[in-house]
């Protein structure tokens, strides 16, 4: 069965890359960019819209950053956890991030960049 | 006194019997009084009995009158009889002797007895041929006449034509033979008021008249009236002529009498009164006496109390010959005080246990005393005792003489004050040594009223602060207050008046010193308002400025050093994050490069390598800024007209703004001049107005509005604009991060305002904002 997956990020180089590694898990019917989670939340906090079954979601955006657009999309869409698998993906390194993401039950997992091929697949299977 | 007792005891009697001798005098002024009022009575009733005769003697003169009238009327009536018997001429004559003689109301010519002639005729007519010698009623007393022969008045009796009256009959003889009557009748009423009867009794006197009834030989009473005879009876005559009797008695008998009982009740009062008074006079000695006794027992009791509290008194006393100063009497309490024995005190003098500082002090004061300068004196002096301690003691010395009168001895009293004495000696050393710490201490100490006057200031203040006290007492304390702690002083003079007596300590201000430099002192306040030796503020001010600005330099250094150490976290974080993103993306590009195989794709990677080469050095160029500004110390920092650089950005602007059709509003003064880096200033107010002509709302016109003032002594720029605003709730944090953007907006990279607060925050100063989303947002620049 053909999944869906979404990246949030605003770094455009980053977004051509984690196509290329997606297409390379072969798992993936189709893949959804956001360049900013404002964009995310407008089409996500609509009931009717299905969510993908995977979302990598960045931190550090301009206008809205990962932790706004998940507080966000928690207030529009209570109980969207059943509804898909939230990524961290982010550069950032930093402790704190990490230990944010960790309070957040509808985060599955914290990544730092680069994610590679072998690192996606293993999600996938996780999830199965 | 026994002895003396019976040659005394009439008056000893009386001495001891006051009420008997009361009594005596009443009884004997009361007998008295009655005696003398009995002789005033007597003498009222013989000038009573004295004048009734007087009275009783012109009644009887007056009615002889009236009787010798009608003797004569009788006698004249008489000659107009002629040798022959016949009445001759009676009709003339009568009318004429009626008018003489007033008194007689009728005459009458009576010959042989029967009545023949009468005038006044009409009225009397009936009588006429009336005998009177055959009616037995008139037949004695006419014969009675004839028996004398003289004038004999008959009646009064009831008359035949009316009337009651007398009848004078007057026997008439012709030659030597009886002839007749001539009569007389005079009305009862007509003879008493010739008697002048009611004239006479008045209000006074009461008159009787009686004649005994010749038939019935009983005193008959003619007149109307309660005349007791046998009681009132006073004085008669007797009136032979018709053998009439005549009575005067006083109507009211007893007026008299009773006229003479307020008198008597006079003489009761006077009586009483006196023997009250005699009484009382003779009480006197008696209650001296008992004064004289109570006082005499009262002075031996008083005497025995002198002496016990002289022996027994807590203190010393002692009876001294005020001229020589010789002890005369000292008690036990001294005895013990000096150390001497009483054989050994007496005689000694004052002076040999005096300590010699104070002799002469003492000698004066006995001296005074002696003048009569001083009725008393007292003195702190030094007692030597017998085993040549000194002792303390104070001295009150009382004179035992009479005001002006010459000095015999005097009293002293002796009180231990040894423990006082060192008690004072102790409290003087201790207020000598807290006024030296007062005084030499560095704490200034000053006693200031409600209105902020110092009321004292201690003599730290010249050397702490260089004002004299006059100088300090002459300023209100908060002139001197830095204007900036006013608030804070005031702040715990109001929790000093909440809580009196308490010290407020604990905080520190700023004030001048007369150098005109701000001094910091650690002040204490309280609250003494209520204290009665202080009535006011202590405030207590210790110059803690190089402490304090060494507090405040090592918390400006620690400000600074956070202020560093966040930017460098915060830059570390940009860095890391930023370099980070590309060198994973590198990391990324590498491994897909390594892992195909397919040559156009490996091209597709080399491209994506270079666009990461890029933005790495966009990156590069950003943080590069950022770290110049940061880091850059040693800036060139001059003091620059704000308006001088507006004119010059908006110059810069000027295409832009009259593009858009923006209206700037400024106002902003000239004398604004800040102490800033002049690329700074000009990027920092470009950024702003460029962002306001970026940011503006495509609805409306966009209005910048420049405003500078002074706050709190420091510059402030604020820029406000009408623009879309920006959500402080959703990103007030992140404002002035890196790379953060806040609308939707092209070309907003999310450098310019984290460039600004560098630049802003690197000249020391600081930067706000405020923003409402649809409304417009205000950027406020605080200049150091």
């Amino acid at each position: 069965m053909k999944k869906s997956i979404c990246v949030i990020d605003d770094d455009m180089i980053y977004q051509m890359i984690i196509k290329k590694i997606i297409e390379r898990t072969a798992q993936f019917e189709t893949i959804k960019f956001y360049n900013d989670g404002i964009y995310a939340l407008e089409d996500f906090k609509d009931l009717d819209v299905v969510l993908p079954e995977l979302i990598l979601l960045d931190i550090n955006m301009p206008q809205m950053d990962g932790w706004q657009f998940l507080e966000s999309l928690i207030e529009h869409r209570p109980t969207f956890k059943n509804e898909t698998i939230i990524y961290i993906v982010t550069s950032s390194i930093a402790n704190s991030d990490r230990e944010k993401a960790n309070s957040f039950d509808e985060i599955s997992g914290f990544l730092s960049k680069p994610v590679s091929v072998d690192c996606l697949e293993k999600i996938i299977k996780e999830h199965r | 006194m026994s002895r003396n007792k019976g040659s005394f005891s009439f008056k000893s009697n009386f001495l001891s019997r006051p009420i008997l001798a009361g009594v005596f005098s009443f009884v004997f002024l009361f007998l008295l009084g009655f005696f003398l009022l009995f002789q005033s009575y007597q003498i009222i009733r013989e000038s009573e009995a004295r004048e009734m005769i007087n009275v009783m003697d012109l009644v009887e003169k007056n009615l002889n009158n009236s009787l010798k009238d009608s003797y004569s009327v009788a006698l004249s009536m008489g000659l107009i009889i002629d040798d022959e018997g016949n009445i001759r001429d009676f009709e003339q004559y009568a009318p004429l002797l009626l008018e003489q003689y007033p008194v007689i109301d009728v005459v009458q010519m009576v010959p042989g007895g029967v009545i023949r002639k009468v005038y006044p005729y009409q009225a009397n007519k009936a009588v006429i041929g009336y005998d009177i010698l055959k009616d037995p009623k008139t037949r004695k007393e006419a014969l009675k006449a004839i028996d004398v022969g003289k004038m004999y008045f008959a009646g009064p009796f009831d008359l035949l034509q009316g009337g009651t009256a007398v009848v004078g009959r007057l026997p008439v003889f012709k030659n030597n033979k009886f002839w007749g009557f001539s009569a007389v009748i005079i009305k009862l009423e007509s003879l008493l008021e010739q008697a002048e009867l009611n004239k006479l009794a008045g209000e006074k006197y009461i008159f009787q008249f009686s004649k005994i009834n010749p038939e019935s030989n009983e005193e008959q009473f003619f007149l109307q009236n309660d005349l007791d005879i046998e009681y009132n009876i006073s004085e008669t005559i007797l009136l032979p002529d018709g053998d009439w009797k005549f009575y005067i008695a006083l109507k009211n008998p007893k007026e008299a009498f009773y006229e003479l009982i307020p008198m008597a009740f006079f003489i009761l009062l006077i009586a009483s009164w006196l023997g009250w008074v005699v009484t009382l006079l003779f009480k006197q000695p008696i209650r001296l006496q008992a004064l004289v006794n109570s006082q005499a027992g009262e002075l031996a009791a008083s005497e025995l109390k002198f002496r016990t509290i002289f022996n027994q008194a807590a203190v010393g006393m002692v009876r001294v010959e005020t001229a020589t100063g010789k002890f005369l009497e000292t008690n036990q309490r001294f005895r013990e005080l000096s150390g001497y024995s009483a054989s050994e005190l007496n005689g000694m003098n004052f002076r040999e246990i005096s300590h010699p500082s104070e002799i002469n002090e003492n000698l004066a004061l006995i001296q005074q005393l002696l003048n009569g300068d001083i009725r008393e004196y007292s003195l702190e002096k030094r007692l030597i005792q017998k085993s040549g301690n000194v002792l303390w003691v104070k001295l009150s010395v009382s004179p035992l003489w009479k005001k002006d009168t010459s000095g015999s001895t005097h009293i002293a009293i002796i009180e231990d004050i040894s423990e006082r004495v060192v008690a004072q000696n102790e409290l003087m050393k201790n207020e000598k040594r807290y006024r030296a710490l007062v005084e030499n201490g560095g704490e200034v100490v000053t006693i200031f009223n409600r209105k902020g006057q110092a009321i004292y200031s201690s003599p730290a203040i010249q050397k702490i602060a260089g004002y004299s006290e006059a100088e300090i007492n002459s300023v209100n304390l908060s002139s001197l207050i830095h204007p900036k702690d006013i608030a804070e002083l005031d702040k715990q003079i109001l929790e000093a008046m909440k809580f009196p007596s308490k010290p407020i300590s604990g905080f520190t201000i700023r004030a001048k010193n007369k150098k005109g430099e701000w001094r910091w002192a650690e002040s204490t306040i309280t609250n003494l308002l209520e204290d009665s030796s202080v009535k006011g503020f202590v405030g207590n001010f210790r110059d803690v400025s190089e402490k304090k600005e060494a507090e405040i330099n090592l918390n400006k250094s620690y400000q600074m050093v956070m202020e560093q150490n966040r930017r460098l976290l915060n830059f570390s974080y940009i860095v890391s994050h930023n370099l980070r993103s590309h060198s994973s993306n590198i990391q990324a590009i590498l491994n897909l490069y390594n892992t195909t195989s397919v040559e156009e794709e490996k091209l597709n990677y080399i491209g994506l390598l270079s666009k990461v080469g890029n933005a790495l050095n966009h990156t590069l160029e950003d943080l590069n800024e950022v770290v110049s500004i940061s880091t850059n110390l040693d800036l060139n920092i001059e003091s620059l007209q704000i308006n001088a650089f507006l004119n010059k950005t908006i110059d810069l602007l000027e295409m832009q703004i009259s593009d858009k059709g923006a209206i700037i509003k400024r106002d902003v003064p000239d004398e604004m001049i800040v102490k800033f880096n002049a690329a700074y200033l000009e990027s920092v107010l470009l950024n702003f107005r460029t962002n306001a002509i970026r940011y503006r709302e495509q609805k409306r016109k966009l209005e910048i509005s420049i405003l500078g003032y002074k706050e709190n002594g420091d510059w402030i720029l604020e820029i406000a604009d009408n623009g879309v605003g920006i959500d402080l709730e959703r990103h007030g944090g992140k404002i002035f991060g890196l790379y953060k953007t806040f609308t939707q907006t092209p070309n907003s990279r999310g450098v310019g305002l984290f460039i600004t607060r560098n630049q802003i925050e690197a000249m020391g100063g600081s930067v706000a904002v405020e923003s409402e989303v649809g409304v417009g947002s205000v950027f406020k620049i605080y200049f150091k």
